[in-house]
């Protein structure tokens, strides 16, 4: 039997990192992950759940963290942008994105990153094609997403540098 | 629509050369990609204070109405509220904002939230700051505010008529602005005309960029010195102390402005003022920090919009073999509910008057309107967009009248390459450009000679095809002397932007900027421009990210806004470096004992002499005795600091306000777009199935990020021609408040795109380069040309709107006669 | 963007879920959380209470039997689109849902969540009506099983009474030719209208979306004459806005009908 409760002692794993604290049920997981954990590499672009920029993976599964509540993440493992490098060294799709100019102002870049991750680590050879589709649901208004096509074909191709 | 994008080779490699590196034409690797890719760039909703409240604003849910009773009790009763700002308090706290129009429209008043009126869905009305972002939110549900509702006025063209309520009671009508515009003789161009094309009406519609990081700011307040400190995305600090430092009653040194990383802005993060100056007050209020972070449905709602603009009674006089000899219009721009930067859009436009085209008699009566819409304000191409897009519909229009061809009118009317620097009919100075070689490098981008083999498979699968061009100048480096031609009473005229450079104790190179970028690469880019003048890496220099006025890079007009960067921000990167290298080559000589500066040179981090290069300073010590073993130094060094700043300073001249007359902007860059679209008859849908984009501004520092730029100006274009569209009900309510609505275009969305680019220097310019980045707005015309170009077999329907979404792609199929009947031909 | 406060429960059985939704007036069932979320973000809804679906294992199964595909209301739009059973049994439920939204939205969307907010733009309302599928529905007094006909009562109303919860969506076994068009905005955006059809014994069954508060049905000949003659003859009413006027949507609503006979037919 479980009754209904206003706040919960909540424990995540984020980049490899436990973390417990209680949180209000209302609160997004987004705004957990920005204001609760200071983790400010995942971004707000929307309020409709469109833009992508919010972007994380849940025990592997890319979802956007405006439409989780925290408390829903209870027990779960997150990986955010500012754990795909965690020695420094830049993860492919990384350093593809730098190489081939596939961002501009760069708020858009953390959401596609992890969207580009998801994608990657289940189709290691997508199409462009298949590219477009994994990114649409992040929205970019700076590239007209050209270049972040070619960059995460390049790092498939294990041609990030 | 195809899957394929085209584009050149890449990944980018910085080109290795034997001869000394140069790094201005190069792609280098972007030195802010390190950070954002990380998630480690500090946007402003990631910056935090100790104890800092957030604000929300209640927002009026009426177009226009009068405020009857505000009641906060509820609101403030509520724990963990910290307080609240009300209209009357603003009214009482700061002077209304400077107005750039002159009386009788400059009278009205603007204030950070309103005050005893509404004038848009959307309006702050009043502020609450609470512990945490969801408490602000709970408590400006718990405001009480009654309104008594007036009638909201949203059709620009009759927003003026006798008897339309008005919006501002100071003003005498909602006529914010009118002039009229007499270049050459129009008179005779008619007279001499084989035939005149006339054009009932043009509608370029409402739409903005929508940067994906919406606006924001954390302000605080330091009660000892009497100084806020503004951590913002406000893309233009310089026009936003000018607005705030007199409704505040303060100097300019009493608003620190700080950004570092902003995510996009194209114009719409320069008018945050308003809500900047209801920050400073709770702030100082509150004793506290405040955070304002604004949503997506708050900033389509109640944040700058793109200007829409009729053009009316639209005259064409042409020889018969398609010369166009000028052109007449009755011009009405809508700013929306407040004035803000406003009526600068007035002007602006002049900028472009005859487009790329040898228009020599332009006679325009260009008045602009306020509505009970959102604000206007400068989007990507501000106000030159919409007049490029009349000018292309024109020619397309007349085109299609007399039987012409599209490419060939275009030819005939282009300003030529050989005509360079090209002076308009209002005085401005094209510096440079060969528009025909674009339009044809264009039209092979997207196969130019395979169009009609291609029609006739669409028609085979039950498809029309239509192919089109737009361009676009994207002038740059304003002469804000322009404002006089509004107002001959304002104060403002040139231009300017600061940079300084550094060499300090350990060596380090350290550039600062007065702009404030979003995406524009400007680390990178100075960083190209020093390394190349101090003979060292990109990588051995630093260009401090973002933007502070306290460290003294802060010029009149700093900023990023109106394509400038290449030309003042790295003008003053560039003069500042110049004062550094003297400086560096006068300690080279006096320490390594030459005679003069003429003896010795820079290289690889040394100050060297030329005739021994084994006798060589490196930068490091160079540093080291200036700031901390000077005593070395001969007495007549003892003024050099390494540490120089350098404002440059465009040549340009006052205009002659009677007949708004003069150079208006110092660079014109320009683009020609083609594109192929593809129209199923049956239900308006449509895809674009090739597109080329030609660049030409000038000297690219460098060709990557140039290339960029174009990519992301065309798929903003290509989106605001498609579905962006803000539409607003008879009630003023709008309905296309968020992404959900408003159809941003995501990567399925875009069509396959070609690039390429050529290179016309400017002229006038430090580096040969010219200020882009706002080009993009030739595909609205790219697209509505292709359209009506599609539909020539369905009922040959003009055209008439910048905004083509599928429904009125399919009422112009329905019904072309409609749109035809706008359109007539006067035979001499 | 902020949510009103809420209760949140976690239930791990069905039985125990409905007793939360019945005991707690205001208490909504929370699926993947993709719309419900959004429209608490607006606060145009503020449930007291969210009774959260997500560890409901029971309802994530996919099974064939005699009767056709059995989908728990908890299986994501993404399990649907990679189901060896759903591309065996009833491959159109998979392709549609492949359309919906992007890839996250499809990460934690589901097929109950779809159905059951039935936006009038949402994709599979009309999927499931033109399928003839049967809703299994659990209350507190136990099961019942609603006809797809009798399922969508009205824009985000269904038969899903306050206190009851759709554990399951039944969809018979077909022949295959089923079809479905749409006009979304952009490349496989919200849809302005769309269609489901299935043909079996000579008849289209076909389903209208975003043309009224609930999907329109219509039973015809799969000729294309007949099916335009059908939806005329439904004197369609159609909602106007700013991406369609009625008489638009009147118009495309025909052509996508004709075009998921004609892709059911293929």
């Amino acid at each position: 039997m479980t009754e209904p409760i206003r706040s919960q002692l909540i424990a995540v794993e984020v980049n490899g990192e436990r973390h417990e604290r209680d949180v209000e049920a209302r609160r997004l997981l987004v705004h957990f992950l920005r204001d609760d954990l200071d983790l400010t590499g995942t971004h707000v672009g929307c309020d409709t759940g469109n833009c992508g920029a919010c972007t994380v993976l849940v025990d592997g599964v890319a979802i956007k963290s405006c439409m989780m509540l925290a408390v829903q993440a209870d027990g779960s493992s997150i990986q955010t942008v500012e754990g795909l490098a965690p020695d420094g060294e830049l993860h492919p799709l990384q350093q593809a994105f730098t190489s081939f100019h596939a961002l501009q102002c760069g708020y858009c870049t953390p959401g596609m990153l992890m969207s580009a991750k998801h994608l990657l680590d289940h189709n290691p050879e997508p199409t462009e094609a298949e590219i477009r589709r994994a990114i649409q649901g992040n929205i970019c208004r700076c590239t007209g997403y050209v270049n972040i096509v070619e960059a995460i074909a390049a790092a498939a191709k294990g041609g990030g540098a | 629509m195809s899957e394929t994008t085209v584009t050149p080779d890449r990944p980018i490699t910085v080109e290795e050369t034997e001869t000394a590196p140069g790094f201005i034409g190069v792609n280098v690797p972007r030195k802010e990609d390190r950070r954002l890719v990380q998630g480690e760039g500090v946007f402003v909703d990631d910056v935090k204070r100790h104890g800092m409240a957030y604000v929300h604003f209640v927002r009026s849910p009426y177009a226009h109405a009068a405020i009857t009773r505000i009641d906060v009790s509820k609101a403030v009763a509520l724990e963990g509220v910290y307080g609240t700002l009300l209209g009357e308090e603003v009214a009482a706290e700061t002077d209304p904002f400077f107005q750039i129009a002159p009386p009788p429209a400059g009278e009205l008043k603007d204030y950070a939230l309103a005050v005893g009126k509404v004038r848009h869905v959307g309006e702050p009305v009043v502020a609450v700051a609470a512990a945490t972002r969801e408490l602000a939110r709970d408590a400006a549900d718990l405001v009480e505010v009654d309104y008594e509702p007036l009638e909201a006025v949203v059709d620009t063209e009759h927003a003026a008529d006798p008897g339309v309520a008005q919006l501002h009671d100071e003003a005498p009508s909602n006529t914010i602005w009118q002039g009229n515009f007499d270049y050459g003789d129009y008179d005779a161009a008619l007279a001499e005309a084989d035939k005149v094309v006339r054009i009932k009406r043009l509608h370029f519609h409402r739409f903005s960029s929508t940067p994906l990081e919406t606006s924001g700011a954390v302000v605080e307040y330091n009660r000892g010195t009497g100084q806020w400190t503004i951590h913002s995305n406000n893309q233009f600090p310089g026009f936003a102390i000018i607005m705030m430092g007199p409704a505040l009653k303060v100097g300019m040194d009493k608003l620190r402005f700080v950004s570092q990383d902003i995510g996009g802005g194209f114009g719409n993060k320069i008018c945050t003022h308003v809500q900047l100056v209801a920050l400073c007050l709770l702030a100082r209020k509150l004793k506290r920090a405040v955070n304002w972070t604004e949503w997506r449905t708050d900033q389509h709602t109640a944040n700058s919009h793109g200007n829409e603009r009729v053009f009316l009674d639209v005259e064409v006089p042409v020889r018969s073999d398609g010369t166009m000899l000028g052109f007449k219009a009755r011009m009405i721009d809508d700013c929306g509910a407040f004035t803000r930067y406003e009526p600068l859009g007035c002007i602006i436009w002049a900028q472009v008057t005859p487009g790329v085209y040898r228009w020599r008699n332009v006679r325009v009566d260009f008045s602009q309107v306020c509505t009970n819409k959102s604000p206007c304000g400068p989007n990507r191409g501000y106000s030159r967009m919409q007049h490029l897009w009349f000018t292309e519909r024109v020619i397309d229009i007349v085109a299609e009248q007399l039987g012409l061809d599209p490419v060939e009118i275009r030819k005939r009317n282009y300003i030529r390459a050989d005509e360079m620097p090209y002076e308009t009919p209002n005085g401005c100075v094209y510096d440079s450009g060969d528009y025909a070689r674009c339009l044809d490098d264009a039209l092979k981008l997207i196969d130019y000679g395979s169009i009609e083999t291609r029609r006739r498979d669409a028609e085979s699968r039950g498809k029309l095809l239509g192919v089109g061009i737009g361009s676009t100048l994207d002038s740059g480096t304003n002469n804000f002397g322009q404002s006089t031609i509004v107002n001959p009473e304002l104060q403002f005229s040139g231009n300017n932007e600061v940079a300084t450079v550094k060499l300090d104790i350990f060596g380090e190179i350290v550039v600062t900027l007065g702009t404030t970028p979003q995406g524009q690469s400007h680390e990178t880019t100075a960083a190209q421009v020093v390394a190349d003048l101090l003979q060292v890496e990109p990588d051995d220099v630093t260009v401090r990210a973002g933007h502070d006025s306290y460290w003294n890079s802060h010029a009149g007009f700093s900023g990023t806004y109106a394509s400038q960067f290449a030309v003042t921000g790295l003008g003053a990167v560039k003069g500042a470096t110049e004062m550094l290298r003297e400086e560096i080559l006068k300690i080279g000589a006096a320490v390594l004992g030459a005679e003069s500066t003429e003896e010795v040179e820079l290289g690889g981090g040394f100050v060297k002499r030329k005739d021994n290069p084994e006798a060589a300073l490196p930068f490091m010590a160079c540093g080291a005795i200036v700031n901390a073993n000077n005593a070395v130094l001969p007495l007549e060094l003892r003024d050099i600091t390494l540490n120089c700043r350098y404002v440059y300073v465009p040549p340009h001249q006052l205009p002659d306000t009677e007949r708004k007359y003069g150079n208006l902007t110092l660079t014109y860059a320009n683009q020609i777009h083609a594109c192929v679209v593809e129209v199923d008859p049956e239900t308006g849908v449509y895809d674009i199935v090739d597109y080329g984009a030609v660049d030409d501004c000038g000297i690219r520092i460098n060709p990557q990020i140039v290339e960029g730029q174009v990519q992301g100006a065309t798929a903003q274009s290509i989106g605001a021609a498609t579905h962006e569209t803000f539409v607003y009900d008879e009630d003023g309510n709008l309905l296309t408040p968020n992404f959900y609505d408003y159809h941003v275009p995501h990567a399925l969305d875009m069509p396959p795109m070609k690039t390429s680019s050529v290179e016309s220097a400017s002229p006038f310019t430090p580096l040969g380069a010219k200020g882009m980045g706002e080009g993009g707005g030739a595909g609205l015309s790219a697209v509505a040309a292709a359209l009506q170009n599609a539909l020539q077999g369905a009922g040959r329907p003009i055209v008439t709107s910048s905004s083509n979404p599928y429904h009125r792609v399919w009422e112009l199929l329905q019904n072309p006669d409609e749109s035809r009947s706008l359109v007539s031909v006067d035979e001499r | 963007m902020l949510l009103a406060e809420v209760e949140y429960a976690r239930p791990t059985s069905v039985d125990d879920a409905v007793r939360l939704l019945g005991a707690h007036d205001g208490a909504r069932p929370l699926a993947g959380g993709q719309t419900l979320t959004n429209v608490m973000k607006a606060r145009a809804a503020a449930p007291d209470v969210l009774v959260d679906l997500n560890k409901l294992e029971e309802l994530r199964a996919i099974s064939r039997s005699s009767d056709g595909l059995e989908l728990g209301a908890m299986v994501t739009l993404a399990e649907l689109v990679r189901s060896s059973e759903v591309a065996e049994a009833r491959p159109i439920l998979a392709e549609v849902a492949a359309k919906i939204a992007d890839v996250q939205v499809r990460n934690r969307g589901t097929i109950g969540g779809n159905i059951c907010s039935n936006d009038p733009t949402n994709h599979l309302p009309p999927v499931v009506s033109a399928l003839g599928a049967t809703m299994t529905v659990r209350g507190a007094d136990g099961e019942r099983t609603v006809p797809v006909d009798e399922f969508f009562l009205g824009v985000y109303m269904t038969a899903v009474a306050p206190g009851e919860l759709l554990t399951s969506i039944t969809v018979p076994a077909g022949s295959g030719a089923d079809g479905f068009a749409s006009i979304p905005i952009g490349r496989d955006g919200t849809c302005i209208v769309n269609a489901a059809a299935s043909i079996a014994d000579g008849q289209a069954r076909i389903a209208l979306g975003c043309v009224a508060a609930t999907p329109v049905l219509l039973t015809t000949a799969p000729e294309e004459a007949a099916v335009r003659e059908a939806v005329r003859g439904a004197k369609l009413d159609p909602p106007s806005d700013v991406h369609a006027s009625a008489e638009y949507r009147r118009h495309l609503a025909e052509i996508v009908a004709v075009r998921a006979v004609q892709e059911a037919a293929s």
